[in-house]
């Protein structure tokens, strides 16, 4: 209990947010008793937070530096048709269990291979070029869904093989594969950016990228750095997209752009860069997930969960602003684009 | 008045216009005809009211998104409403919309003054308020064409002036270009010619420096929110008038590619820069690769790809002459 408390009075932000969830938590139960702790329930959270959940990390790591990634989601898109073409047997027939297993472990590797390059184009452009990170990505996002338009003509990519579908609904006692998987990532991720001299970097590049490159710091490869991971996570969402929709289409996952920024400033990332923990992203992302369950059994229509999204995006923006105004009383001075 | 030099960036879109006109009219000779590019205007006028309003955005640093929510649900309320009271003006329609883009400007402003919030995130989630507002309480049932209030429908079809074709239908000018050109002027005018505009380029180029020369910034960003806010709302009435039925979920999901074209023309997100002459040419250069990717034999599902290209090639340059610039300068703050 000690640890625990010393751990909030540490960090005031994860400790509102944790009230925050245990609070939701409780409402939902009250009114929804059972129907909301069911086991089906929380199997298919466990379901659907992986897919976002690499896009969310992706954003959480653009953000940390003071950038944004507009591109995450087309980039999982693109790199999700790309590679769907191996499984579909369009590149070369899938006529032998040894074929199939071979396209899929290609096509695996194709989808991270194109969202690393994806990711790397934008870090080239912001480091290399010094385009601001808004229009770098904006540009990247359209030009990968063009790719991807331009490829399929806007039709869906379909016929998979089982064994492929399997990774995205099969689960070993109860928790999903892509589960497993996500949870190795974060924690690979929570490593990098608290253990490690290049996850220090991001946060002071976040805080001050001039002083960090008087530092001796090579700023313009540690940008490459951040993007091109930032992609790579976001071609794991890619993977995980088209092995349960079962098929691969430019527009998919259109709605987890709001959410994943959502979740990163619900989580305490400073949209100006330097602050923010994984921890909190993950808090962040189970309130947005539980909330998002709850949705569907109140069966709200899509745009009032937008509403709902916007309306919370904003008011913890807000929140936010306030608390770290009375924590420096001193107005922040330094705005960046 | 002394007429300006064109800007580097400007010259560029000039020449890639005239190139690229000459490429489609040799593949096909159809396309340089007085009616396409009658045709071209009547198709950008709607996308030009907004980027006007963008281009001021953009030079104050700020983005923003909410503005394709804003001029559809003007549009559909306004409609809506003109249906329920029998108000069948387009005047009043004008005012209805025009109102709510000022309330929605409004409350942009204040959010992302008062709380500090970066621009695109704060307007990403107004966007999504005011949209889900509308949706949520207004519902989204369509109007279609034989519903429509009169008065719009014949805003729609009216033309300046009308020739006939050799297939025996006839083409004009529409009248849209009367409100593309009137608020072309007075952004022209406001940027160039007041205090106001100074205070929007200064705002982009250093809030802090504006803030300390005595700018008003709560004035200055209620002016470019607002003015956003009601340059959408007339867009509403343009486009449904253009298109004669009202799809509630139509024109969200666009704001990204207007944003585009004006970055294209050469406004600067970084730099208190930008022209109305190059967010024009910006403009033009997505309608003509939109209506012209036909003639070339490529379905319009290339569209983005070009878009996309051109805006990466058009930001890498800008952005890569002025890190130049900077570097000889010894300015290390990008």
């Amino acid at each position: 209990m000690k640890v625990i408390l010393k751990l909030f009075g540490k960090d005031s932000d994860l400790s509102v947010l944790s009230v925050i969830t245990v609070c939701t938590f409780v409402v939902l139960i009250l009114i929804l008793g059972d129907k909301f702790f069911s086991l089906n329930n929380l199997q298919s959270l466990a379901y659907q937070i992986p897919e976002f959940g690499f896009l969310a990390l992706a954003m959480m790591l653009a953000m940390l530096t003071g950038g944004i990634d507009l591109s995450i989601v087309t980039n999982a898109c693109l790199s999700g048709i790309i590679g769907a073409y191996f499984l579909t047997g369009a590149v070369f027939p899938l006529n032998s269990p040894a074929a199939t297993s071979a396209a899929i472990v290609i096509a695996v590797i194709t989808i991270l291979a194109i969202s690393i390059i994806c990711g790397t184009l934008n870090g080239i452009l912001i480091a290399k070029f010094s385009v601001p990170p808004i229009l770098a990505t904006l540009g990247t996002m359209i030009l990968f869904s063009g790719i991807g338009m331009a490829i399929t003509s806007g039709k869906g990519v379909v016929g998979f093989p089982e064994a492929f579908m399997k990774f995205g609904s099969g689960s070993v006692l109860n928790i999903p594969y892509i589960f497993i998987l996500f949870v190795l990532a974060v924690i690979v991720m929570s490593i990098l950016l608290s253990r490690t001299r290049f996850g220090k970097k991001i946060y002071l590049f976040g805080e001050n990228f001039t002083a960090l490159r008087f530092t001796g710091v090579n700023t313009e490869r540690l940008i490459i750095a951040v993007y091109t991971i930032a992609g790579f996570l976001a071609g794991f969402a890619g993977i995980i997209i088209i092995s349960r929709v079962n098929s691969a289409r430019v527009g998919y996952g259109d709605t987890y752009l709001l959410q994943a920024i959502l979740v990163a400033v619900l989580g305490g990332v400073d949209p100006y860069g330097g602050r923010g923990r994984i921890a909190g992203v993950m808090l962040g992302m189970c309130i947005l997930q539980i909330l998002q369950s709850a949705f569907t059994l109140f069966s709200f229509t899509p745009y009032t969960k937008r509403l709902v999204w916007g309306f919370i995006l904003l008011l913890v923006m807000i929140i936010n602003f306030i608390i770290e105004k009375r924590r420096t009383s001193a107005p922040k001075a330094a705005i960046k684009a | 008045m002394k007429v300006r030099s064109l800007t580097r960036m400007e010259k560029y879109l000039l020449a890639i216009i005239a190139v690229y006109s000459v490429v489609v009219t040799i593949a096909n000779p159809a396309f340089l005809t007085f009616e396409t590019l009658l045709d071209m205007v009547r198709a950008a006028s709607g996308t030009l009211i907004l980027a006007s309003g963008v281009l001021v955005v953009l030079i104050s640093g700020g983005i923003d998104v909410s503005f394709t929510a804003i001029a559809i649900i003007g549009g559909y309320v306004s409609v809506r409403l003109m249906l329920s009271t029998g108000i069948n003006s387009l005047l009043f329609a004008s005012a209805i919309s025009c109102l709510i883009g000022l309330a929605c400007g409004l409350i942009n402003a204040l959010i992302i003054h008062c709380f500090h919030l970066p621009t695109l995130i704060a307007t990403l989630g107004t966007s999504s308020v005011f949209y889900g507002v509308m949706t949520t309480f207004m519902g989204t049932k369509g109007v279609n064409a034989s519903q429509m209030p009169s008065s719009m429908v014949d805003f729609g079809g009216c033309q300046l002036f009308v020739i006939p074709a050799k297939s025996g239908t006839t083409y004009g000018l529409t009248v849209f270009i009367i409100p593309v050109v009137i608020i072309l002027i007075v952004t022209w005018f406001i940027l160039y010619r007041t205090m106001l505009g100074r205070g929007i380029f200064a705002l982009g180029n250093s809030e802090e420096a504006a803030n300390r020369a005595g700018f008003n910034l709560l004035n200055i960003r209620l002016f470019i929110y607002s003015f956003m806010g009601v340059v959408a709302g007339i867009m509403g009435i343009v486009y449904v008038s253009e298109v004669r039925w009202v799809n509630p979920i139509a024109l969200v999901g666009t704001e990204l590619s207007i944003i585009a074209s004006v970055v294209i023309g050469g406004a600067k997100l970084s730099g208190g820069e930008g022209t109305i002459f190059g967010t024009i040419l910006g403009v033009l250069i997505i309608k003509l690769l939109n209506s012209t990717l036909v003639f070339l034999g490529l379905s319009s599902s290339w569209n983005d790809f070009f878009i996309g290209i051109i805006l990466i090639a058009s930001v890498a340059v800008t952005s890569y002459q002025a890190r130049l610039k900077n570097r000889r300068d010894l300015i290390f703050t990008e």
